[in-house]
């Protein structure tokens, strides 16, 4: 409706000006600008549209807290499997996220700790990664985003909340992913946002719950995705749908990272230094 | 000292033990080091270091029991005996030692009491950092850079942005050191007729330690910091006994004592990112009143850059007040002045580094190199070398015998 609006208002304010201008339109002309205008609104129509649907997938999934412990597989090219196991934190959803993780497993990257701060619909996160073994903390430059997280198939680009208003969005259309259908969002960063490791990504939203089944992720200058977030085994746990499973798959390498999500809990009150530099540097703390 | 270990067994007794101890965890490790030349027949041209580490981490309600023990073997006559030795205050490192002993927990929710034996990490630059450079070293290894924890009551807290971190060291560690005149820590031979060998007094470091205050502040992109600490500086002054030399039939033997200077220092860190780099910089006044040591007003800059899985890391330091005495003696500030350059870089099967240590002085360096191959998730293989070179009369040029190559096998759990 508000579209519809938007382009009459659009018809109207052309028909003013060539009036005003005293311009001489001639009906091929007129038909002309009438098929342009209803392209430039349809695309208008079509970012709205996927803004609308990624507003809503946020305002049906968002909770105030989640947290849970991560079982993660690496697998490089040659099918050699590495194990890790972390424990995450978050308060907030997407723009408004503050998240922390803590890695329990392998003794080699034991106690290491990650603290992402989000900017609402602003610049990026602040990012440090805490190493037991320097007893302090190191913050990640935006430049450094695109360097491997701890040895995973994810960056710390990925391991941010997706906030949709730091892209300029649209919707491409449908496509079958896992037997169900979805919707397919183009999502460009935005200036505003930061500066990003991706030129885009492709989101795969699940028409019916509005939930995130995949993510193709192309590196700057690519024409294919370098990588790809594939959400499986999606279950609704205390009234909220979350992907138990997530596999980071990077297309370039042929490595795999796959996090199974166990003890997930929601909305659970966490404490209030919990996302804190402090709270970062406490050793044994999480 | 009889006080001093009475507490430090009372403060023992006091941790709570487990009945199930479920978060332990630790390594050990074989490592095997392979000289390229000998300072004296002494010297071993292969050396052997086995250890074995374990660490107990343990959470009851808001609080934080961690306790952690190092035993170790080494082919070399310089290690120490098997002592009682909990706040590494002996000449020799022992076979075992505690590396934690320390208790934490909330006074506030906002304000963390810690006591206890652990490890301290200040400063922002990395290479060489004014705030951290004083904290005790053990360099009986005198490439493995590695701290010795202290006993200490540690107050942090945070109130919105601004972190504060208040240490009570009650008694000093102080800084550990090689053998003098082994490869390790050769002396200057021009100044001590041949054959001289040196005799290490076991001075008692003093029973006091130092406090420190260090305050730190986020302002989006920058980090700022404050810090100032009094007392004890743990790094030792040698006072070369000439007047109770001994001449023996191969020639002199030198007593050689450490003396303890107090030291007040102050200092600000800095840091910040500036579009593809982090900028870091510290600057720190120290004050003593202690011939021997002097003043000294230490800066230090790096910038650091990541290439993907790479970092590159450049770090210069220097000491604008000349100490009047051989620096090298001085320990925390031996290297300065120094560029350092670092690059580290993760790969799928481990990780390398590369770091090239350039005295700017005497144009001596040290050149450092290491791969970590990771053969599971638990076993892990690294080979490395260190090869100081340039002239003998800087701190790295005077280690040219102590140039080596190592491999090592560690087995984590």
């Amino acid at each position: 409706m508000i579209f519809e609006t938007g382009r009459r208002h659009l018809l109207v304010a052309m028909e003013v000006y060539m009036h005003e201008n005293k311009l001489t339109v001639r009906v091929p002309l007129r038909l002309a600008l009438a098929a342009l205008l209803v392209a430039m609104s349809a695309c208008l129509a079509w970012g709205a549209d996927a803004r609308t649907l990624l507003k809503e997938s946020e305002n049906r999934h968002r909770t105030r807290t989640q947290q849970y412990a991560g079982e993660l597989t690496v697998v490089n090219k040659e099918g050699k499997v590495r194990k890790k196991g972390w424990k995450s934190f978050r308060e907030g959803y997407a723009g408004d996220a503050k998240n922390l993780i803590r890695f329990i497993d392998p003794p080699e990257v034991k106690g290491v700790g990650f603290l992402s701060l989000a900017h609402p619909g602003g610049q990026n996160p602040d990012q440090w990664l805490y190493l037991p073994s320097m007893k302090r903390e190191r913050r990640i430059a935006a430049q450094d985003r695109d360097a491997s997280f701890v040895g995973t198939d994810f960056n710390y680009e990925d391991m941010e909340e997706f906030d949709h208003e730091k892209y300029k969005v649209a919707l491409q259309g449908e496509q079958i992913v896992e037997g169900q259908p979805c919707h397919v969002i183009t999502a460009t960063p935005l200036e505003k946002g930061g500066k990003s490791v991706y030129e885009k990504k492709i989101l795969y939203l699940r028409k019916d719950i509005l939930y995130l089944m995949r993510m193709d992720l192309y590196l700057k200058r690519d024409k294919q995705p370098g990588k790809q977030l594939i959400l499986s085994d999606i279950q609704s746990i205390n009234g909220h749908w979350v992907a138990r499973k997530m596999e980071m798959n990077d297309l370039k390498k042929g490595s795999r990272t796959t996090v199974l999500l166990r003890e997930i809990a929601f909305d659970k009150p966490q404490p209030a230094n919990r996302f804190t530099l402090r709270n970062l540097n406490r050793e044994g703390g999480d | 000292m009889t006080r001093l270990r009475a507490s430090l067994v009372a403060l023992c007794l006091l941790c709570p033990i487990p009945a199930l101890a479920q978060g332990i965890s630790g390594y050990a490790e074989a490592k095997g080091f392979a000289y390229f030349e000998r300072s004296s027949s002494r010297d071993p041209w292969a050396l052997g270091w086995g250890t074995i580490f374990a660490k107990w981490e343990e959470k009851v309600n808001e609080a934080q029991l961690t306790a952690s023990v190092r035993g170790e073997g080494i082919t070399s006559d310089e290690r120490g005996p098997l002592a009682f030795d909990p706040a590494d205050r002996k000449l020799r490192r022992s076979p075992i030692s505690v590396q934690d002993l320390w208790l934490r927990f909330p006074l506030t929710p906002s304000l963390d009491l810690q006591l206890g034996r652990f490890q301290l990490g200040w400063g922002k630059t990395d290479g060489y950092s004014p705030a951290d450079a004083f904290l005790p070293r053990d360099l009986s290894d005198p490439f493995s850079d590695e701290k010795i924890p202290l006993w200490a009551v540690r107050l942090s807290g945070q109130n919105g942005t601004l972190r504060y971190e208040s240490i009570v060291c009650p008694v000093t560690t102080p800084w550990r050191l090689p053998v003098l005149g082994s490869r390790n820590a050769p002396l200057n031979v021009e100044r001590f007729p041949a054959g001289t060998t040196f005799k290490e007094v076991e001075t008692q470091p003093p029973n006091m330690g130092f406090v420190a205050l260090r305050l730190l502040y986020t302002l989006g992109e920058w980090d700022l910091g404050a810090w100032g600490r009094a007392g004890v500086r743990p790094a030792p002054l040698l006072d070369f006994r000439f007047d109770r030399a001994i001449a023996g039939p191969s020639g002199l033997t030198i007593p050689v004592e450490r003396r303890y200077a107090r030291e007040e220092g102050v200092g600000i860190e800095v840091s910040r990112i500036v579009g593809a780099w982090i900028l870091r910089g510290e600057a720190a006044g120290l004050l003593s009143r202690e011939r021997g040591l002097g003043n000294a007003f230490i800066g230090s800059l790096s910038v650091e850059r990541g290439f993907g899985d790479g970092t590159l890391l450049i770090t210069l330091a220097g000491n604008t007040k000349d100490p009047g005495i051989d620096q090298t003696l001085l320990f925390d500030r031996a290297t300065l002045p120094a560029l350092i350059t670092a690059w580290s870089r993760t790969e799928e099967w481990g990780e390398w580094k590369l770091v090239w240590t350039a005295g700017l002085k005497r144009g001596d360096g040290l050149i450092k190199m290491e791969a970590g191959y990771n053969l599971t998730d638990l076993w892990k293989v690294t080979l490395g070398g260190e090869l100081p070179y340039g002239s003998p009369d800087g701190p790295f040029g005077a280690l040219n015998a102590a140039r080596r190559m190592h491999l090592a096998l560690r087995r984590s759990w």
